[in-house]
């Protein structure tokens, strides 16, 4: 079984052979978890609503989610962009069922109640956390079960809170959960690069300590798919892969290893 | 103002707000400015936040 993230940035970019490639590996469980915060942004701002960003102590910039922009967050991942990616795979004989982590309780997450910001003085600030959170526990048997009906799962990153208010969470760590507690042997982060690259040298393996330790050193975004990378390990998943989604059968090539950062225990 | 935790010198700019981290230099602790009335100012610890912020 494998669990595959497709990055926000490369729904729109996918090699046209990726679709084909995912029917191969379907036959062994394919689950895929997707992105989109850069849709997010423009159907926002092209509905009027202006998003915040908001940058972090450690200079990550992030989307300030209100209640406005968590409604149009939950509209366009789990309406659009599922939908988009469920009609591409059902088009090419994939026969894909759209969630979101709301649907059957898939993503249950913590909501934050705090974040640190930067102010505008420079100075660390904690704020209202608004609608982010962290996931707690995967619906992993509604998922075990679609796959065993012959489906493939296309999950979008809204998870529900213990007090039932749609969060948004991120891409990357949705999948790692996913694929952790449904207990996937692999978890493919498809990007827009070859993989984690360290002085603009492509890193090709790395363990599970090695990948650990090179955390605070790799840039972000790439940051954050190490990290999820190492999460999904850690809760049992044999092997990550990060590697381009824009190449030539993207998910066939990273299964045999060529050209991508495979990350193991 | 003295740190809770180790009792360094904890330095508040004047104009700092409610919301505001302040962090001890001795002991590296977090507080978060809870209450400021002129210069009467309430600390409490600060909430450890990671950084998974959302998509």
């Amino acid at each position: 079984m494998i669990t595959i993230k497709i990055g926000g940035s490369i729904v729109d970019n996918l090699h046209p052979t990726t679709i084909a490639d995912i029917k191969k590996v379907s036959q062994q469980g394919v689950i895929l978890v997707h992105g989109g915060a850069k849709q997010v942004t423009q159907i926002s701002e092209a509905l009027g609503k202006k998003q915040k960003f908001i940058v972090s102590p450690s200079g990550i910039k992030s989307r300030f989610t209100d209640q406005e922009t968590v409604e149009i967050f939950t509209m366009v991942m789990s309406g659009k962009i599922n939908k988009t990616i469920v009609r591409m795979l059902q088009k090419n004989g994939i026969n894909a069922v759209g969630l979101s982590g709301i649907d059957g309780q898939i993503l249950q997450a913590d909501r934050k109640k705090k974040l640190i910001v930067v102010n505008e003085k420079g100075r660390k600030m904690a704020i209202d956390g608004g609608y982010t959170g962290k996931i707690r526990e995967v619906n992993a048997s509604l998922i075990k079960s679609i796959l065993d009906q012959g489906y493939t799962p296309v999950i979008s990153p809204v998870a529900i809170s213990e007090e039932y208010d749609f969060l948004n969470v991120d891409g990357d760590r949705a999948a790692a959960y996913v694929a952790g507690k449904v207990k996937a042997d692999r978890i493919l982060f498809l990007t827009n690069v070859d993989g984690l690259l360290m002085d603009n040298k492509l890193v090709k393996n790395l363990s599970l300590s090695e990948a650990k330790e090179m955390l605070p050193k790799i840039g972000h975004g790439m940051e954050k798919k190490v990290l999820a990378a190492t999460e999904s390990l850690e809760m049992g998943v044999n092997e990550a892969l990060i590697a381009n989604g824009q190449k030539e059968n993207p998910i066939s090539s990273a299964l045999s290893h060529d050209n991508c950062t495979v990350i193991t225990k | 103002m003295n740190c809770p935790e180790c009792d360094g010198k904890l330095n508040i700019p004047d104009d700092a707000a409610v919301g505001e981290i302040i962090s001890c230099p001795d002991c590296g602790s977090d507080y978060e400015i809870s209450k400021k009335d002129g210069s009467n100012i309430e600390l409490k610890l600060a909430e450890k936040v990671g950084e998974d912020w959302g998509e």
